[in-house]
């Protein structure tokens, strides 16, 4: 008789995306661009975290998560944005919460914005093209996994 | 119009392409163009002022911009919409950064637009006064043509 114990496991691994209770990270994207915002909620998605709210720019941003405090775990940041650029939104956030924890997403070339926004208290940031596990990498890290 | 301007274009247009679309990317043959131009149907122009000034153009047919924006959405799309607005958009982006990186470490020092999106047909562009060099991209999803109009500031 064929048990379970004779296939093979192929992925033992847990999904990052989950915190030691089974719950998911709940996740927070503020981004202007449609499919900058997709391609990051595909790849937390993928990994067990939950997106719970998206932004299309710095102000809606803000008001989301301080409407979300404390069920949101992490923020992923834009910078160049309409209306509130990220490190305005950054330093808001920061303000209302001093535990937050933000993740700068970059373009190329924007070296000094993203050193003003570790000053500010971003935890990391990442630099598009977004790659997925440079993506997951730099979020766990910020979340301790 | 100066070599050093069009090389960080080309070299990011064609890293960025192999970046997100994979497969093979080739350079076609330069050209250069100082009248009118056809623009072929959907365009994502970015808007250089500073020590330089200008613009560049990303231009491509709709069937390869269709293309493109499923290939970097990992899905088809079946539409222009939104969604692929903003990924062509993305791409213009993603690739002036990387140009203008370099550029920035050549000493030019200048702001740009955000990119403008425009499709249609039978579109025309002229550039007063500033030739455009045109590098051919050919990539599995069609031709892209990065279009580039730029000079000293007078």
């Amino acid at each position: 008789m064929i048990s379970k114990q004779d296939f093979p496991t192929i992925n033992e691994r847990a999904p990052e995306g989950l915190k030691a209770d089974g719950n998911p990270f709940r996740v927070l994207v503020v981004d202007d661009s449609m499919f900058v915002a997709k391609q990051i909620g595909q790849i937390l998605t993928s990994e067990g975290y939950e997106v719970v709210a998206t932004a299309s720019d710095g102000l809606d941003g803000v008001e989301k998560y301080k409407e979300l405090c404390p069920n949101v775990d992490l923020v992923t940041m834009d910078i160049t944005m309409p209306k509130m650029d990220g490190i305005t939104a950054l330093e808001q956030i920061m303000a209302f919460d001093k535990n937050a924890r933000v993740v700068m997403i970059s373009a190329l070339g924007k070296e000094e914005l993203v050193k003003k926004a570790l000053l500010l208290g971003a935890k990391n940031y990442i630099v598009k093209p977004l790659d997925r596990k440079k993506v997951l990498e730099r979020i766990g890290t910020v979340l301790g996994k | 119009m100066r070599v050093e301007y069009i090389n960080p274009f080309v070299e990011a247009a064609y890293n960025i392409l192999t970046e997100v679309l994979g497969g093979q990317i080739k350079r076609g043959e330069l050209y250069l163009k100082s009248t009118s131009m056809p623009v072929m149907g959907v365009a994502a122009l970015v808007g250089l002022a500073g020590d330089v000034e200008g613009r560049v153009i990303f231009d491509m047919n709709m069937d390869t911009a269709m293309k493109i924006a499923s290939q970097m959405n990992q899905e088809e799309l079946k539409l222009f919409d939104d969604l692929a607005k903003a990924t062509i958009t993305e791409l213009a982006n993603l690739i002036t950064a990387q140009a203008v990186t370099k550029l920035h470490d050549l000493g030019f020092r200048f702001d740009l637009t955000p990119p403008a999106l425009f499709t249609g047909e039978n579109m025309e562009i002229s550039d007063h006064e500033v030739e455009a060099l045109i590098v051919p991209m050919e990539t599995s999803q069609g031709r892209v043509e990065v279009n580039v109009a730029i000079r000293d500031r007078m």
